[in-house]
């Protein structure tokens, strides 16, 4: 009885062998930017800004989105995080989100013309993109 | 010869078949895993408003100990004004936060400083978020996957010492215990004797069956389980796979989740007593459950300890040790599969748009969902407080009265929490989504929205007739809606029309606006329901359900720019790698001028109409905005208003419609005053707007006044629309300079209170 089974347990084994897979990897991680300290007031923001646009200038796009998003949970009236949302925005040719960006940018843009200012460009680059 | 070959043939198929599926079993069980649900991490940085106590509370819900362990991470240490903690490293959508040591100093409800362990300052740290669920695989089991690098010894040699010694020698099965077994089947009685991986292949059974059958088909997938995989992958799959023991309807399955389950810690820091504990229960967790029976868990836990000792596995003076030790048991209350049932039937549903439900059962996915814990305390807390209340007030019978919750961030539209019944536990009807109760008043700013959207016709100072009021219409019974206190109150300011909730007054508004116009506001606002076309729909005759309620105010409280409410932000492989981004969407459905109005007319109902019973729990300077709701014989009480950062919906009525004698200033608004109340919310400034200015009005004459007239107020208006005449009240002859002077002082002051501190 003993013998039997093991020549069958070798038949099997000789299946198995043939149809063996290699197991998947895990997949590497990756390491966020590091954070350039800066001299603004909230250095939290001044940090996750600094991050995005280092992404954003890599084509980093998704990254640089939810490093913005990350920060507006934390000033989420701060008229410059929601401009570089709509400039990312603009750069995945997302015009729709990227001109509706600009606008809740502008409302909390209060008297900085030079950020209303801006965020009209945008908007007219976003128009000229969709035509 | 003939038949011997045929014999072998029918067995290789046979066997080939079992080999195919043993395969899948094992390849499969090792990764069927449920998507795991985190709450939203807790973001650290100087400036961020969070009391000392509320981190304490957060970080001992992650588990972490309260006392310093060296060279580890997950524990905490109160430090008068501030705390230490040694993180634990977790990997994020957009990377991997280390392990490290963190040192925030508060002041009042505030971190003032974020250091290092060296006292260097830090911009931002994330904790690691809280797992508050999972959906699981058929029969709700859940997982904690581990390796075996990360199971200590001693829980493997106490494995091996009590349910299978000749584990590393045998080739799945024990012919002496195999022998064993033979002859209790001539007896009559089918017993024990199974390996390791026996016990494994049972596993891969759905059903428990003793048949003579069953037993040879185990034995030979044992044999094929061997021939495939090592004696390590079989014994990790084993830690693993293992069943020990049932959380309401969960069930606990591998060392790792036991081992949060029973101890509240990771596998690694079991200790030789604890470790021998999992093992006992291998046997029977139901038998052996230590919460329930102690002293039955006790003895085979020393008898495992023994056995171990025996084997040489180890020394006398660990077993003298671990069997003076407790059990060790930790008192965690029992949480089923999930503590916030509502909320994560929210984010299931959302996943089931884009997700197989098949892959979010077994791909171990990691879902980062939108859910504040602190608010969803708030929430749970104050409806359950409220609601035990009212029913000992009234007496109303069974069932009692029923409640839901949604809170939400109003800039970004993400579902911060949800209570779907007055027991937050409950797995079962979640009234926040899917109860559908008519609405009330909670309709009515999308009546003053649609007028104030017609400068040139409407103001927030336009005289409105609340008198009687009669609207007839083919197909339809006439209707004649009446006021709440029974009376009409003649001509009426439109922002007191709104305050006091005027049911006449906002008919004939509606009505004169258009009805298909107020109906379009609505869709804009984001309730997607198709509202009947009758005009007792201006006064909320139409259902919704309170998360559609909350879509609708998120419009209005982020000025005009519709999100999409959402509970989830990514969805990442267990791994890690980012799968998918619910990104920030919006979308400007109205212009910001008709906003700052609707915002102003609803800080006023606050301020001085329904809802100023807010008084009592919230400081002035908050200027929340809000709206109480009241439906027929008080059947729903409503109500439903935004802070600068939250935004909440209250519902409270009974399931089968019974009047519930509540009205929402009355019951609805205490409920969303004790979340509020308990959240320190930030101010509601009115967002500036090109088309705005702020104008000084005489209530006495609704004419230009100023800050010296008695009792006025100053309220935005769309330019060139405000009144031109100045009230009497303003002093004729200081009136020209204290006019340039006093815009040039409220504009600063203005300006102070959006942008300053």
């Amino acid at each position: 009885m003993g013998t039997h089974l093991r020549a069958l347990a070798l038949l099997f084994l000789l299946v198995a062998c043939a149809a063996q897979e290699p197991a998947p990897s895990p997949a590497p991680v990756e390491q966020p930017p590091v954070a350039v300290p800066a001299t603004k007031e909230n250095v939290a923001i001044a940090g996750l800004m600094d991050s995005a646009r280092a992404d954003a200038a890599a084509g980093r796009l998704p990254s640089a989105a939810a490093s913005l998003e990350r920060a507006l949970r934390i000033e989420p009236r701060n008229p410059r995080l929601w401009h570089e949302l709509a400039r990312v925005r603009l750069q995945q040719a997302d015009y729709a989100q990227a001109e509706s960006l600009a606008a809740r940018s502008n409302s909390y843009a209060g008297a900085d013309s030079a950020l209303r200012a801006e965020n009209q460009r945008l908007v007219e680059q976003a128009r000229a993109a969709q035509r | 010869m003939y038949a011997l070959l045929l014999a072998v043939g029918v067995f290789g198929v046979f066997a080939f078949q079992l080999d195919v599926r043993v395969r899948n079993e094992f390849e499969g069980r090792r990764f069927a895993l449920p998507a795991r649900i985190y709450a939203r991490p807790l973001e650290l940085h100087a400036g961020v408003r969070i009391t000392q106590a509320d981190v304490v509370d957060e970080l001992r819900e992650l588990g972490y100990g309260d006392a310093p362990r060296e060279g580890e991470s997950g524990w905490f240490r109160v430090d008068g004004n501030a705390v230490e903690i040694a993180a634990r490293p977790f990997v994020f959508w957009d990377g991997a936060e280390p392990a490290r040591r963190l040192r925030a100093v508060f002041d009042g409800p505030q971190v003032s400083r974020l250091t290092d362990a060296e006292g260097k300052d830090l911009a931002l740290a994330r904790l690691e978020p809280l797992p508050i669920g999972g959906i699981y695989p058929a029969g709700n089991e859940d997982r904690v996957l581990v390796r075996l690098s990360e199971v200590p010894k001693h829980l493997i040699e106490e494995l091996i010492a009590t349910e299978d010694r000749k584990f590393y020698d045998h080739m799945g099965f024990d012919p002496r215990a195999l022998a064993r077994a033979a002859t209790s089947v001539f007896s009559g009685r089918m017993q024990g004797g199974s390996t390791i991986t026996q016990q494994l292949v049972k596993n891969f059974f759905l059903t428990p069956e003793r048949t003579l059958s069953r037993k040879f088909t185990e034995l030979v997938m044992a044999i094929l389980l061997e021939a495939h995989y090592g004696k390590a992958e079989i014994l990790e799959t084993y830690l693993n796979e293992i069943y020990l023991g049932q959380d309401r309807d969960r069930a606990i399955h591998g060392v790792g989740l036991a081992a949060q389950y029973y101890f509240g810690k990771d596998v690694q820091h079991l200790t030789v007593a604890e470790s021998a504990l999992l093992v006992a229960m291998v046997k029977g967790p139901a038998v052996y459950d230590p919460r329930r029976h102690a002293a039955r868990a006790l003895e085979r836990r020393n008898l495992v300890l023994r056995e171990t000792k025996d084997q040489g596995s180890i020394t006398m003076e660990q077993y003298a040790a671990a069997r003076a030790a407790d059990l060790g048991v930790s008192p965690r209350p029992s949480m089923g599969t999930s503590p916030y049932p509502a909320f994560v039937q929210l984010v299931h549903r959302q996943l089931r748009r884009d997700y197989d439900e098949k892959d979010l059962r077994s791909e171990g996915l990691r879902i980062f969902s939108t859910l504040d814990p602190r608010a969803q305390l708030s929430a749970e807390r104050a409806l359950a407080k409220r609601i035990a209340q009212y029913d000992k007030e009234r007496r109303f019978g069974q069932p009692g009265l029923e409640g839901a919750v949604v809170m939400t961030d109003p800039s970004s539209g993400e579902v911060q929490a949800l209570v779907g019944g007055r027991d937050a536990r409950y797995r079962g009807y979640n009234r926040a989504i899917d109860a559908a109760r008519p609405v009330g008043s909670l309709l009515k700013p999308a009546v003053y929205l649609t007028a104030l959207s017609e400068p040139s016709r409407y103001t927030l100072i336009t005289p409105i007739d609340d008198g009687p009021f009669l609207w007839k219409s083919r197909g339809a019974p006439d209707w004649e809606p009446k006021n709440y206190d029974r009376k009409f109150h003649g001509l009426v300011p439109l922002r007191v029309a709104l305050a006091q909730s005027y049911n006449a007054a906002t008919a004939r508004l509606g009505t004169d606006v258009g009805l298909d116009k107020v109906l379009a506001t609505v869709k804009k606002l984001g309730v997607e329901r198709e509202l009947r076309p009758f005009a007792s729909t201006l006064l909320g005759a139409t259902e919704m359900s309170p998360l559609e309620v909350a879509q609708m105010y998120q419009t209005v409280a982020a000025g005009g720019f519709r999100s999409p409410l959402r509970a989830i932000r990514e969805v990442t492989t267990q791994e890690g790698k980012p799968l998918q981004r619910y990104a920030l969407k919006v979308e400007q459905a109205f212009p910001a001028e008709p906003m700052v109005l609707i915002t102003a007319a609803l800080q006023g109902v606050v301020r001085e109409g329904t809802a100023q019973g807010l008084k009592a729990f919230l400081p002035p300077e908050v200027a929340a905005a809000g709206k109480t709701g009241t439906t027929d014989e008080q059947r729903d009480a409503w109500f439903a208003g935004f802070t600068g950062d939250r935004l909440g919906v209250v519902w409270l009525g009974y399931d089968d419609n019974r009047a519930a004698r509540l009205s929402g200033a009355a019951a609805a608004l205490p409920v969303w005053g004790d979340i509020m109340a308990a959240l320190m919310p930030q101010p509601l400034a009115l967002a500036a707007a090109e088309g705005i200015e702020q104008v000084w009005i005489d209530p006495q004459t609704n004419l230009r006044g100023d800050s010296q007239c008695a009792g006025a107020v100053e309220l935005p208006f769309m330019l060139g629309s405000a009144p031109p005449e100045r009230s009497p009240c303003v002093s004729v002859a200081g009136a020209v300079i204290d006019t340039v002077d006093n815009s040039v002082k409220k504009a600063k002051s203005w300006w102070e209170r959006i942008f300053g501190r």
